[in-house]
């Protein structure tokens, strides 16, 4: 059986480490071989299964805690109104 | 904007459809954005006011079916190094030389592993993630906000902050190690328990 390639390898021939791996993998970045390499590796690599679980964990907490906030009222009505009169029509 | 490209023509109408359509649409991610950076409501308010106006005045400069919400994050970006920035007098606190060299060094494969558990984060029903997050220094903040809050690629993300994408990846990397140390901080400080990993 041959190993699958590494689709990690970068055009300079460097590996990529456990987590600049774990960092492409989490931001949605990686193609789809990089995902099936990952998950395979994740199996064999406890710090990865930890810190996939706890990166995974604070990037959610994050997007649900600090945004989807609303811009003050009023706002807009401004901004259209300083438009208007910078405008020569 | 120092980008030189292909002015595009637009009548009146068209105009006002891009900024009432595309522009507009954004206005709550950027004034999070705006209010992350400055940690001020009513200067946030001035900065994505400024951020629309400057849109709306060089509109010919943004191409037709592109991401309109990354040229407007990178237009507010710059805003808020020139005029705001300057303004408070606030240097940069980021070392970049240290942080490429941390990332380049050996010590990227020694995985940091900070007293922080997923069951710690899960009793954070405050405002301790927003705390920490508020923490970070601003290249470090603006860097975490772009992507895991807005969800940016890494690609859009170097457009947006003029730098390369490995500094893009050094960067995140080097702002979640730290706002992971800050949350073990809170986890610890919430009396858990950091004996085991
Ligand atoms: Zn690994």
């Amino acid at each position: 059986m041959t190993p699958p390639n590494n689709p990690f390898i970068q055009a300079d021939g460097k590996k990529a480490t456990c987590m600049e791996m774990l960092q492409i993998i989490v931001d949605g970045e990686a193609t789809s071989e990089q995902q099936e390499y990952f998950k395979n590796h994740m199996d064999r690599c406890l710090p990865c299964f930890k810190s996939y679980d706890l990166d995974m964990a604070i990037k959610q907490l994050l997007k649900s805690r600090c945004c989807g906030g609303e811009a003050p009222t009023g706002l807009i009505e401004q901004i259209k109104i300083q438009i208007k009169q910078n405008t020569p029509s | 904007m120092s980008e030189e490209r292909i002015k595009q023509s637009y009548t009146k109408q068209e105009k006002q459809a891009v900024f009432d359509n595309e522009f507009l649409p954004h206005i709550n991610s950027m004034y999070n954005f705006g209010f992350r950076l400055t940690l001020d409501p009513d200067d946030a308010k001035d900065l994505v006011q400024d951020t629309y106006l400057k849109a709306y005045r060089f509109i010919e400069s943004f191409q037709k079916g592109t991401n309109a919400k990354a040229w407007l994050f990178r237009i507010l970006k710059n805003s808020f190094i020139n005029d705001y920035r300057k303004k408070t007098k606030e240097p940069s606190k980021v070392d970049y030389q240290e942080v490429e060299t941390y990332y380049n060094s050996e010590d990227v494969n020694r995985q940091i592993t900070p007293d922080l558990r997923v069951e710690s984060l899960q009793d954070m029903i405050g405002d301790e993630i927003s705390n920490a997050l508020n923490s970070l220094d601003v290249d470090f903040r603006t860097v975490i906000i772009l992507c895991d809050l807005e969800g940016f690629k890494y690609e859009e993300m170097a457009k947006i902050l003029d730098i390369p994408i490995g500094t893009v990846r050094s960067r995140l990397h080097r702002a979640r190690n730290l706002l992971k140390e800050k949350l073990s901080e809170y986890a610890k400080s919430m009396g858990y328990k950091n004996t085991e990993l």
